[in-house]
């Protein structure tokens, strides 16, 4: 018997009873939609939290706090260690921050500005880390620096400034001083400095960025201003204090807070194991977002289980659908089997037409299950600012259905639909001819 | 064409462990030939049916050995029936046994169905046996909206439409009236001279034994001896 007169003796089949084929439909969509919403929370949750905790950049970021030597004792990273950072292979950039421990009163418009510290960034990296802006653009030149976006808020005030404030600041001029002490005595150097742009809101929301981001050619400059690494002030001698040297332009520069930028998450823990072996001390977010995922991973697998437990209970519908069917047409049955259908045809027809009860019932159960999803994002973050007062952080999102999501919950219906269908089927190729042609023997 | 050597059969009766065996054939010897027209006649319950039975697969006997076209179907499985039935086979029963949701085309079609015949070819054969019984006004028709002289003839189309070498039909005549029976034994008649179909018919009807080439009487589940042929009978010759 050809598969396409099967699928056609099916569909007749299904049309005796519209009404009961219906409601197992209905059951078996309701089962594969349950499964799938209950697992896209999870799935939801997951993604929402992990990108909420740890951004893009955190996740492939690789912090490297100094290099073991050989003597035991920890050094901190110079310009050559930071060139062999650059030389590991998948590492996007090394970026790092080098604070500049002068008391800067800033200035601008001659209206003096909260006083704040000062960060030099390499600029050339960071943008290669991906960097973002809130307005404006990077600094090119010595006489450029980027501001936080907070900058010149006072620290009574802690809201968020709006989007015209901050562009406000652009092109803006600052005024500092570089003190330094020559021969006991106190000298101040006037610098000036175009704001070119402002850093993007911190990623948390409760921090405020009030810093001053400096290029490495405006550090180079300060620290000939001042004859100091990074610009520090010299001590003089006090009553009880001696006098204090920093350390001069002749001495290595340092690196701090230096992080190396994997160009794919996969790749991080390789150069975090590289990094150990060549004895850099570093951390990286990655080893615990793998046992985070695992937690998540298991309540997914949960909610699947107790998902699929759904589908099971409309798979009492199916049985019992193709039950009644194999009962109620004993007698076709038996007339196909008298005049020669083969038992496997037999077979093959009923495990169809439960086959076409799954994937029905699947197709509709995932439309379904893809319209509550959307509609469980749409409306929960309205309900709960409604009723609960509370502001869901834009972007989150409670149920994400990632296609192989909707690929298990409809193998699982499709399987368990065919499951049901098998012990109808192999009862419908028992049926006895003889019996059912109600023949006197 | 048919030979059954030795051929018993008894059924069990009630439960396991108590029940109860009831001979019903025994030591069966009977020959059909290739083209003929066999009835098979005798009382109620004098394992007529059984008889039928036994030739078709349906159940299998507790001694002896059946041939059919010089294949030996004794140890035949289920599986192995099902696809000799389609190809050896027409059937013919005493209440039609059409499938009630299918039209009278559809019923027709199906031994072609389940063997798997293209459709256009399946088309061609269906109405040309349509014709044949001359019901190609009621091929949309149902079972249930058909007389009972027009669904035994949708049977018979049913049963002829793969051009089987063997018919076996069980009481064809039994639930038709005379014009109906004059009319369907007129159709075997024709289409045993004209394709050369052998057919065994189980009967208890006179009429119908006299159309047969042979009688075969069975009384109490045997033989007996001698069977009559239609000059012997003295019956009705149908000629189309």
């Amino acid at each position: 018997m050809r598969f396409k007169d099967q699928l056609q003796f099916v569909r007749q089949n299904m049309k005796k009873n519209k009404s009961r084929l219906f409601m197992t439909v209905l059951a078996t969509a309701m089962g594969c939609a349950f499964l799938t919403v209950l697992a896209s929370v999870g799935f939801g949750l997951q993604q929402s939290i992990v990108d909420r905790m740890v951004g893009d950049r955190l996740v492939t970021s690789i912090s490297v706090y100094g290099k073991e030597q050989q003597d035991g004792v920890n050094r901190q990273l110079t310009k050559e260690n930071l060139d062999f950072l650059r030389s590991i292979e998948h590492v996007k950039s090394v970026t790092y921050k080098q604070f500049i421990p002068q008391p800067f009163e800033y200035s601008s418009d001659g209206q003096a500005l909260p006083s704040e510290n000062m960060q030099v960034l390499d600029f050339a990296e960071e943008s290669k880390a991906g960097l973002k802006l809130a307005a404006g653009a990077l600094p090119r030149q010595a006489s450029e620096v980027l501001v936080g976006y907070n900058f010149g808020q006072s620290y009574e005030d802690s809201e968020m400034p709006d989007q015209a404030a901050v562009e406000a600041w652009v092109g803006k001029t600052l005024q500092f001083d570089v003190l330094q002490y020559v021969g006991g005595k106190q000298e101040r150097t006037a610098v000036s400095v175009t704001i070119s742009g402002v850093k993007a809101a911190p990623a948390k929301e409760w921090q405020l960025d009030r810093t001053v981001y400096a290029p490495v050619e405006l550090r180079d400059q300060l620290e000939q201003i001042a004859g100091t690494r990074l610009a520090e002030m010299r001590r003089p001698a006090t009553g009880d204090q001696e006098a204090y040297e920093p350390p001069g332009l002749d001495t290595p520069l340092y690196y701090t807070e230096v992080a190396v930028i994997a160009d794919k998450v996969q790749q991080v823990k390789k150069i975090a194991e590289q990094l150990r072996e060549q004895g850099y001390y570093n951390y990286s977010i990655a080893d615990e977002l793998s046992q985070m995922n695992v937690m998540f991973t298991i309540m997914q697998i949960g909610l699947v289980f107790v998902g699929a437990i759904a589908v099971l209970i409309a798979s009492i519908g199916i049985y019992n659908t193709m039950t009644m069917a194999v009962t109620e047409r004993a007698q076709d049955i038996g007339i196909m089997k008298a005049i020669g259908a083969h038992p496997k045809v037999i077979r093959r027809i009923f495990l169809l037409e439960s086959a076409m009860i799954g994937v029905v019932g699947a197709a509709v159960g995932t439309l379904v299950a893809y319209v509550l999803s959307m509609a469980v994002n749409w409306g929960l973050p309205v309900l709960i600012k409604t009723f609960m007062e509370q502001q869901v952080p834009e972007g989150f999102r409670f149920s994400v259905i990632p296609l192989y999501l909707t690929v298990i919950s409809c193998t699982i219906s499709l399987g368990v639909a065919l499951l049901s269908g098998a012990r109808p089927a192999a009862r419908a190729t028992r049926v006895d001819v003889l019996r059912a042609l109600r023949r006197d023997i | 064409m048919i030979q059954m050597k030795q051929v018993s059969h008894q059924f069990h009766i009630g439960k396991k462990g108590r029940e109860r065996i009831v001979p019903v054939l025994h030591h069966i010897d009977l020959t059909i030939n290739k083209g003929e027209i066999v009835a098979i006649v005798g009382r109620s319950g004098s394992g007529k049916s059984t008889l039928l039975n036994l030739m078709s697969g349906y159940i299998r006997p507790s001694e002896g050995e059946i041939e059919i076209r010089g294949k030996s179907v004794t140890n035949m499985s289920e599986g192995e029936w099902a696809d000799f039935r389609l190809e050896q086979y027409g059937f013919m029963f005493q209440s039609f046994q059409l499938i009630p949701s299918m039209t009278a085309y559809q019923n027709i079609e199906l031994p072609l169905v389940l063997k798997g015949v293209e459709p256009h070819r399946r088309k061609q054969q269906v109405q040309e046996m349509l014709r044949r019984v001359d019901l190609e006004e009621y091929a949309s028709h149902y079972p249930g909206e058909l007389s009972g002289g027009q669904q035994q003839r949708v049977s018979v189309a049913r049963a002829l439409v793969l051009d089987p070498p063997i018919v076996l039909a069980d009481e064809p005549t039994g639930s038709l009236d005379s014009e109906n029976e004059l009319q369907l034994l007129g159709l075997i008649h024709e289409l045993n001279r004209e394709r050369g179909t052998t057919f065994v018919i189980i009967t208890h009807d006179q009429q119908v034994a006299s159309i047969a080439n042979r009688t075969v009487t069975l009384a109490d589940g045997r033989l007996k001896p001698g069977g009559m042929s239609r000059k012997e009978q003295g019956g009705i010759i149908y000629e189309v």
